[in-house]
Parts: structure tokens; C-alpha cells; sequence
């Protein structure tokens, strides 16, 4: 049996890629041998030039994140998210004590200081699961041939909305296939510009 | 309508006509200057309009903004803590002016109402509204609950996006007037819903408002999306419905925006009442001009009608002078000159009316008109009219020609002229002049004849002809001939007539030998009625037989025994009767009678021959032959027996009629005898042309004939000349014994006369022949 490739592209209604975006692939029959839990990790979500680095962190249940400040100004990192609720105060170059989540879900972490400062933790137990680079893909690699479902999530999604999916089956021995989705989004918090527009 | 006043009146329409469409003019221009302003006016108030909900929106939202930063809210929101957040909303609702503020879930489900009229987790019911919050400031109009509000919603990030907050600001009448008081909004300025389908009402109104939507309703014109011209409340209005940002499932809503333009011509009103005063003061002046610029062109017209109408009356007065050198100066002397020339023409053809053109002399009316007045005048120192004929002048005329007998006649005019230089002189006729002398009796009146007479004889001498006028002139005088200038004239010119044929050529109107007069015609028809009545009759002058001594004939004479007049001369009918065409009738009458008497004389035993005399008319009858001859037949009697009298003129004026005639009478044996012989122009060598039986030797040789030497060599001759020619001869006018034996020693035939006998009525000649031995045959005392 051989494995095969797929590709995701996102792009959003204006034709842009979509980067940031997570792809979850998920099979019809779920596999006989699932791989084993890696271990935990750190991750480390960085602060600086008032934004949070990167945009969107994929986590694994029990993974720890660490936030660091290495801006000049105070940073008050928070999440009302239901999955953990926490807040920070962090003074320039210091960083915050790992914050261990352990339930799947999306915390929406932002800055009470900076209100165009957001950042998402997307905990998930997914085995296929990837992150879009700049150019709006997501790879998958020696997949099984075999009948799947892809699930988008994206930050700028329009709030309210359910998650779009696709069904997708992935042939024996037919290299990569592609497989695009178009995205309708709401505009980018992060930009100061945005924010400035709608800044009333 | 006088000439004046129209002219003025024409000045003035046309002043007022051309200030009239001037004036509608300028409105016309004002008005759509104003309707163009008015449109550009609505458009910019509609955009300003808008702004300023804008500006609403942007107050609003930058409000909730500021509240969605809050992070007790934001962590209230996210812990669904219900009171804290619906408390921190009406205080934030309190600050922006907001009626009514919710919080609506990601989901679209109200979770807050702070006016606690939606039940929680009812859906919001502008969804679209939602979805574009997220992209950009989402403000909109909507309706409900009969009101209009200003919507605006804003999304809450905590710091993903958590909830929306809704804000309700009233569009009410307070918020229009605050905006209105702000900006240059429209002072008419309405907000309409459609609460119902098809049916706009008003839900908000601004300080002033005209109805704008009730009587585009009322009117059931559509709500204008451009700016149009409506009539409000019997105002005119520009309006323009502008609709408003609304969400999808909202009840429209609509911004009706009004320009008066009465109020934008309010500032022209003043402009206008100038205008119109200015207007009355030009119409009064120029009334005046015109009417004073009218007086001075009627008046003088007017005068030259009053002048023509003067002439019209025959008064010929010099017309207004006028010193003024325009059209009308112009006109009113050639007025003048043309009122001189028509009194120049009415003279000189009043002058041609009454005088003649060759002379210069008054005319025939004239003449009368003046003698008329002269003797109305004078009373009764009367005059002579001398009625001064040149006889020869129609002979001129025909052989030499009008001209020179025009010339025949001036000469003849100046010769009068000089002669009777203080007498009134007329051009009566063409041959004929007038002369009327006043207070003139007979002799001065025929001294100035005679004059004029010997002035008048003396040749007209022309060129290269001589000419005998050959003048007569007859006098008729005032009052006795005449007393009114027409009879005058007329009894002149009959005596004139008179003269033309005497020697003396001139003649006294006399009434008693007057042809002409009236008496004459009413006498020819008593003529006539005495030749059917009987009232003529027959006398007989017996005629001697010189060598038997007895009576051997009559002459019958015609005799009429007028009833008023008495006995009529026979001269006096005769000539009236052939005149007149009657001498027929007397002629036939008289032969008629002459035969039945001789007729009975043969019965009687009596033989005579009668002789009839025949008017030279009568020798035009050419039936008169036979009519003799049937009565010659009817009185069996012998042709001899009658013998026809003509005188020597009537042979001779008609000469070959007359002959035949009597030659058919001499064919049947009737004796041709000729009258009164040897006074005429019958010669011996034209009787020998006729069958002349006898000739009757005039009185006038007769008459003196026993002491007249001369007379009796004539006689003697006579009688010896027609002896051998073979002619009877019949002396007549026998009034002597001495006359009668002359007669007799000559061997003249017969002799007839008063010392024979006068003529005699049947009666009479009866006597006559019983005194002379009862026969005819009886011989006369020697």
C-alpha cells in the first residue's frame, strides 16, 4: 500500500491566500492503529512590536505554552476562552509561567492593553492536522487511500458561522492532490490600519 | 373714438404691453434661476442630510467603541453575567442619547434588551446588519413601532469577537430640529415611513413643516426621487424624497425635503413692488406724453376738418394758417392752395354756366335771371328787349364753318356793344343776340334799332371773304308785351321773326298778328269741331260774263261763324289750317258743299259755274283728282260746271307734284283757273306748262283801272296775251263802273267785285239774283 500527498490551498473571497488557517483531516474509518500520544511540549508565543507571534499556535491536550514580552511596553495577556481563563501582567522582558492546556478547544488570547494584540491557542487531539503557510497551503503527507473529510477553521471567520468542510478521497499511489477551499472573512484584527478604519 | 384718443391710446398699450412682457419675463427668468437653485439646494441638503447621520453614526458607534473596550464588560460578557452588562448598557445608552440598547449574540439572538421589550434569545431582525458590522461602521434607518431610529451596531471583541451591541437613537421631531438648528438643512423637512405597505406616513417632522407628504398623497403623486415642483397648500414647493441607508427587511423609510419657492422669491417681492412702482409712474408720464403728443398732431387736424368741412358749406375763408414745418404744416398749406384753386374753378364755371364762350356774353339764362331781378326791382318802369337776329347765319355756318361765324358773331357782339354801350347785352341763341334797355319806351327803343340796324349792315369783313349778316331785330316791350323776362324773349323773337321777312328788318311785337299766340291753338281746334258740327259755311261772289252781261258763275269763300269770336277772317284759319295739316279737310268740305249747292241750283235751273279755291297743300293730295271726280258723280253733275282757284305761289313752290295733280283734274274736264295773277313770279312761259284754263287778273291792277293810265295798258295787255294764248281771263276787285266798261271795251272775259256784287250766304245770292231780273241770264244795267 502506498501512501499519497494533499494539499490544501485557501484562499479568501478576494483571492488571496489565507495563511493562519487550520486544516483538520479527518478519516471515514477511523485508522486500526492510531500512533502513539507524543510527548508534551512547551510552546512559546513571543511579544513584540505589539503583536503576538505567531497568529495562530496548534497545540496538543497537555501542551504547555509560555508567553514572553519582548517589547519595551507592559503587555496584559488574558482569555475569557471557556477551554482556560488566565490573565498576565508582564512587564517588559519577562515572561509569563507555562500554562499547561490540557482540553481541546480555541482560546482567543489578546491584550487589555493593545487591543489589536490577538492571538489563538488551537488545542486539538487531531492526528492530521496542519497549519497554512503564507501561500494559503496545508500538506498532508503518506496519507491512506481512503475517504476523508477536511475541516477549515480561521481566526477571521465570520463569527457565528459553521466551520466549512469538504469530503475528500484520496486515491492509492496518485501522488499529491490538491484540494482549495475559499474562505469568507472578516478583516484581519491584527492590522493597526484595520483597526484604525473601524476605529470610530 | 377721435384720432386723439386712439393714438394716445395706442402709445400707452404699447408702454404698458412691452413693460408687461418685460416684467413676466424677468419672473419667468427669476423663477427657474430659483427652481435651478432650488433642485442644486435639495441635492446638497439631501448629501448634508446624510452626512450628518453620518456624523450620528460615527458619535454613536465611537461611543460603543469606547465601551466595548471595557473589560469588566467584556469579561461580564464572557462570564453571560446579564445584569452587569444590560446596567453598563443603559448607562453607556444614558451618554449617546440612545433610546433603546441590545446585545446580540454571535449567533444573532438578542441576550440583552435594556428596554426589556424582547424576549431573550429572540432573533435580531436586521441580520444583515450583523454581517456587515464586521467590515465596516454599520449605521441604518428602520422603523418600528410607528417611529423611526437611527441604528447603529457594533461588534465586541474580548478579544475574538464575543457580541454585538445595538443602538436605537429616535429620529424624532426634537433630533430633526437639533439637526436643522446645526446645519443649512431645508426649513421643510419631513421623515416618512411606509408602516404599512403602499401607505407613507409621517414620523417625524422638523421645525416647520408644510404637509409636504400630505399633499403629495392627497395629490397621489409618488414620493420624487429628483427634485420637483409641487404645489402645497397653494404654495409652490421644490421636494425631494431622499431615501435613507435602511436595512433589507426594514419598512422604508424616506427623507422628504422641501424649498419654498415662495419664500425664495420673498427677497425679490421688494424688487417686484419697485418695479411696479416705477412701472404705474411710467405709465402715468407716458399717458401724459402720449396725450399731449396726440393734442398737438389732432389739433390741427381737427381744424383742417372744421376748414373742409366750411368748404364743403361753400365757404371758400382762408383755412387756419398753421407756422409749423412738419407733415402737418405741409398738409395744411396745400389745404390752402387746394381750397384757392376750387374757388377759382366754381367761379369760372359758374361763369361758363351763365355766360357764352365765344362772346363772353351772358347766356340766355343769365339774361332772363337779370332782367328778371331788374324788373322785379324797377317796379314798373318797365323796358324794351330787342332781340337781335343775324338770319344768315345758319347759310355761314353751313358754307364757311363754326369758327368763322364764331368771329361773325364777336365782331357783331362789339358792334352792338358800341352802339348800345349802356344797355344790358345777352347771347340769346347762336344767331341771335339780346339787348335789354331799361326804362326804354317804343321810340327810344326803335331809335337804338335803327342804329344797331345800320351798324350791323355794314359787312363782316374776314380774311379773304366778305359776309352780309343780314340782320332783323324785333322789339318787345315791358309790361305791355310781356312782365317776366321769358314771355319778353319770346315775343322779342317772334317779332324778330316778323322782320326777318319785311323789308325794314325790324318789327314791334304785336299781340294781334302773332302767330304764335296762344289764342291759335285752341282756335284750330274749334276749327276742327266746326267742320264736324256745320258751324262753316259757304259764300258765293257772283262773277259777271262781261260779253253776255249776265251771271255766269260764283266763286265760293269758306266763312266761319265762331261762336264767342263771331265771324273768323279767312285769313286767319286759312294759314293756321294749312299750318296744321287741316287744310284737307276744309278743302274737301268745302268742294262737298260747293257741288250739293250747285247741284241745286241746276235743279232750280240755274247753271252756274262754281269756282273752289285749292290751298297749295292741297296740290300735294294726290288722291285729290279722284275724290272730285266721285263727287262730281255723285251730284251728276258735268265736269265744266267746276273750276279749282290755285294761286300762282302754290303752283310754283310745288312744282312737279303739282302739276300732276292738276293735270289729272284739267284731264277730267275741271277748269284750272289762276289766282290773284300778276302779282307772283308766274311767267306766261310756265303756265304754258299747265292746263291752265284761266287767269284772274289781281285787284291791284283793277282797282284804279278807270283812272290809271298804266293799269289800264297792263290790264289790256294782259287780257290780249292771254286771249291769244287761249286763257279766259276774270278781272277781280271790280269796285267802278268805269273799271267794268274798261273791262268790257278790252274783251276781258269776266269781272268780279264789289261793285258787281260782295259775296253772298245762299240767301243772299238768291236776292242778289231776283234784284238782277231773277235768272241768270238776265243782262246787268249798262
Amino acid at each position: 500500500m502506498r501512501a499519497a500527498g494533499l494539499t490544501v490551498h485557501l484562499n479568501d473571497s478576494h483571492g488571496h491566500a489565507a495563511g493562519n488557517a487550520v486544516v483538520i483531516l479527518t478519516p471515514a474509518q477511523p485508522a486500526a492503529d492510531s500512533a502513539p500520544a507524543p510527548l508534551p511540549a512547551t510552546h512559546v508565543i513571543d511579544q513584540k512590536d505589539e503583536t503576538f507571534l505567531p497568529y495562530v499556535q496548534l497545540l496538543r491536550p497537555g501542551d504547555r505554552v509560555v508567553f514572553r514580552n519582548s517589547d519595551d511596553t507592559r503587555h496584559h495577556v488574558y482569555s475569557f476562552s471557556p477551554i482556560r481563563k488566565f490573565d498576565f501582567v508582564l512587564r517588559p522582558g519577562e515572561s509569563s509561567p507555562p500554562l499547561q492546556l490540557d482540553q481541546a478547544g480555541i482560546a482567543a488570547v489578546g491584550c487589555n492593553i493593545h487591543d489589536h494584540m490577538i492571538s489563538y491557542l488551537f488545542v486539538s487531539a487531531a492526528p492530521l492536522i496542519a497549519l497554512s503557510d503564507r501561500s494559503g497551503n496545508a500538506s498532508f503527507a503518506r496519507l491512506a487511500p481512503g475517504r476523508y473529510t477536511a475541516q477549515v477553521w480561521h481566526p477571521q471567520l465570520y463569527p457565528g458561522q459553521p466551520q466549512p468542510s469538504q469530503p475528500v478521497t484520496i486515491a492509492e499511489g496518485a501522488g499529491t492532490q490538491m484540494l482549495s477551499f475559499t474562505l469568507s472573512l472578516i478583516p484581519d484584527p491584527r492590522m493597526p490600519m484595520d483597526r484604525g478604519r473601524l476605529d470610530y | 373714438m377721435g384720432f386723439r384718443l386712439r393714438l394716445a391710446l395706442f402709445f400707452v398699450a404699447t408702454l404698458v404691453t412691452v413693460q408687461l412682457l418685460t416684467a413676466g419675463l424677468v419672473y419667468e427668468v427669476t423663477r427657474h434661476a430659483l427652481i435651478s437653485e432650488g433642485e442644486r439646494q435639495l441635492t446638497a441638503n439631501a448629501r448634508a442630510f446624510e452626512a450628518q447621520m453620518d456624523d450620528i453614526s460615527a458619535r454613536v458607534a465611537g461611543n460603543v467603541e469606547v465601551l466595548s473596550l471595557d473589560y469588566a464588560l467584556r469579561s461580564a460578557i464572557a462570564e453571560r453575567d446579564r445584569g452587569t452588562v444590560l446596567s453598563v448598557l443603559r448607562n453607556h445608552g444614558r451618554r449617546v442619547g440612545a433610546s433603546r440598547m441590545l446585545l446580540i449574540g454571535l449567533d444573532g439572538r438578542v441576550q440583552a434588551d435594556t428596554a426589556g421589550a424582547t424576549p431573550p434569545l429572540t432573533r435580531f431582525p436586521f441580520p444583515d446588519l450583523m454581517r456587515s458590522a464586521y467590515m465596516r461602521r454599520t449605521a441604518a434607518v428602520v422603523a418600528t413601532d410607528g417611529k423611526a431610529a437611527w441604528v447603529v451596531v457594533v461588534p465586541i471583541y474580548a478579544p475574538q469577537p464575543v457580541a454585538m451591541v445595538v443602538v436605537y437613537v429616535p429620529l424624532d421631531d426634537a433630533l430633526l430640529a437639533h439637526l436643522q438648528h446645526l446645519s443649512a438643512l431645508p426649513r421643510d423637512l419631513e421623515l416618512a415611513a411606509q408602516l404599512t405597505p403602499g401607505h407613507w406616513s409621517v414620523v417625524a417632522r422638523g421645525d416647520r413643516h408644510a404637509g409636504m407628504l400630505a399633499s403629495l398623497v392627497a395629490a397621489h403623486q409618488p414620493l420624487p426621487r429628483k427634485p420637483r415642483l409641487t404645489v402645497v397648500d397653494g404654495q409652490q414647493y421644490m421636494v425631494l424624497a431622499q431615501p435613507l441607508q435602511q436595512p433589507a427587511s426594514s419598512r422604508p423609510v424616506m427623507a422628504v425635503l422641501g424649498y419654498s419657492l415662495d419664500s425664495a422669491l420673498q427677497p425679490f417681492r421688494a424688487v417686484g413692488i419697485a418695479w411696479g412702482s416705477l412701472l404705474a409712474l411710467g405709465f402715468g408720464v407716458g399717458l401724459l406724453g402720449a396725450w399731449l403728443t396726440a393734442r398737438s398732431v389732432a389739433r390741427p387736424i381737427e381744424s383742417l376738418a372744421l376748414a373742409a368741412r366750411r368748404i364743403e358749406a361753400g365757404d371758400y375763408g382762408a383755412p387756419p394758417g398753421m407756422p409749423r414745418h412738419d407733415e402737418i404744416g405741409q398738409l395744411a398749406a396745400t389745404f390752402a392752395s387746394m381750397t384757392a384753386a376750387i374757388r377759382q374753378r366754381e367761379q369760372h364755371i359758374r361763369h361758363q354756366a351763365m355766360h357764352d364762350s365765344v362772346t363772353g356774353l351772358p347766356n340766355r339764362a343769365a339774361a332772363e335771371l337779370a332782367i328778371d331781378q331788374w324788373l322785379a326791382a324797377a317796379g314798373s318802369a318797365g323796358g324794351a328787349v330787342l332781340m337781335i337776329g343775324l338770319t344768315r347765319v345758319p347759310d355761314i355756318i353751313k358754307t364757311m364753318g363754326h369758327a368763322l361765324c364764331d368771329r361773325l358773331m364777336l365782331d357783331a357782339s362789339e358792334r352792338i356793344r358800341r352802339t348800345a354801350v349802356e344797355a344790358y347785352l345777352a347771347r340769346i341763341t347762336d344767331m341771335q343776340f339780346m339787348l335789354w334797355l331799361p326804362q326804354a319806351d317804343e321810340p327810344a327803343a326803335t331809335a337804338v334799332a335803327i342804329h344797331l340796324l345800320d351798324a350791323l349792315n355794314l359787312p363782316y369783313q374776314d380774311t379773304d371773304v366778305t359776309i352780309d349778316g343780314l340782320p332783323s331785330i324785333g322789339i318787345a316791350l315791358a309790361p305791355a308785351d310781356g312782365s317776366d323776362a321769358a314771355t319778353l324773349l319770346r315775343h322779342a323773337e317772334v317779332a324778330q321773326f316778323a322782320a326777318s321777312g319785311s323789308s325794314a328788318a325790324l318789327s314791334i311785337y304785336d299781340a294781334a298778328t302773332d302767330p304764335h299766340r296762344p289764342e291759335r291753338l285752341s282756335l284750330m281746334g274749334d276749327l276742327r269741331e266746326a267742320l264736324e258740327g256745320s258751324k262753316l259755311s259757304l259764300h258765293y261772289q257772283p262773277k259777271l260774263d262781261l260779253g253776255q252781261r249776265r251771271i255766269e258763275g260764283v266763286e265760293a269763300l269758306v266763312r266761319w261763324q265762331h261762336p264767342r269770336l263771331g265771324w273768323v277772317p279767312p285769313d286767319s284759319f286759312i294759314g293756321m289750317a294749312e299750318d296744321t295739316g287741316n287744310i284737307h279737310r276744309v278743302t274737301r268740305w268745302a268742294l262737298a258743299t260747293a257741288l250739293a249747292q250747285a247741284k241745286r241750283w241746276r235743279a232750280r235751273g240755274l247753271p252756274l259755274q262754281v269756282a273752289v279755291n285749292l290751298s297749295a297743300r292741297d296740290l300735294e293730295d294726290r288722291e285729290l283728282p279722284a275724290r272730285i271726280g266721285a263727287l262730281l258723280a255723285i251730284y251728276a253733275l258735268p265736269p265744266d260746271c267746276l273750276t279749282l282757284e290755285v294761286t300762282e305761289r302754290a303752283v310754283i313752290s310745288e312744282r312737279d307734284t303739282a302739276i300732276q295733280i292738276l293735270r289729272r283734274v284739267a284731264e277730267q274736264g275741271i277748269g284750272i283757273a289762276i289766282d290773284d295773277f300778276g302779282v307772283g313770279q308766274a311767267t306766261f312761259a310756265y303756265l304754258r306748262h299747265l292746263p291752265v284754263s284761266e287767269l284772274k287778273i289781281d285787284q291791284m291792277f283793277i282797282k284804279h283801272l278807270a283812272t290809271d293810265r298804266n293799269d289800264q295798258i297792263i290790264v289790256r295787255s294782259l287780257v290780249d296775251l292771254s286771249h291769244r294764248l287761249g286763257y279766259r281771263v276774270t278781272a277781280e276787285g271790280v269796285e267802278s263802273q268805269g273799271a267794268l266798261d274798261y273791262l268790257a271795251a278790252i274783251g276781258c272775259d269776266c269781272a268780279q267785285g264789289y261793285f258787281i256784287a260782295p259775296a253772298l250766304d245762299v240767301d243772299g245770292f238768291a236776292a242778289f239774283l231776283t234784284a238782277r231780273g231773277g235768272t241768270v241770264g238776265v243782262r246787268t244795267p249798262p
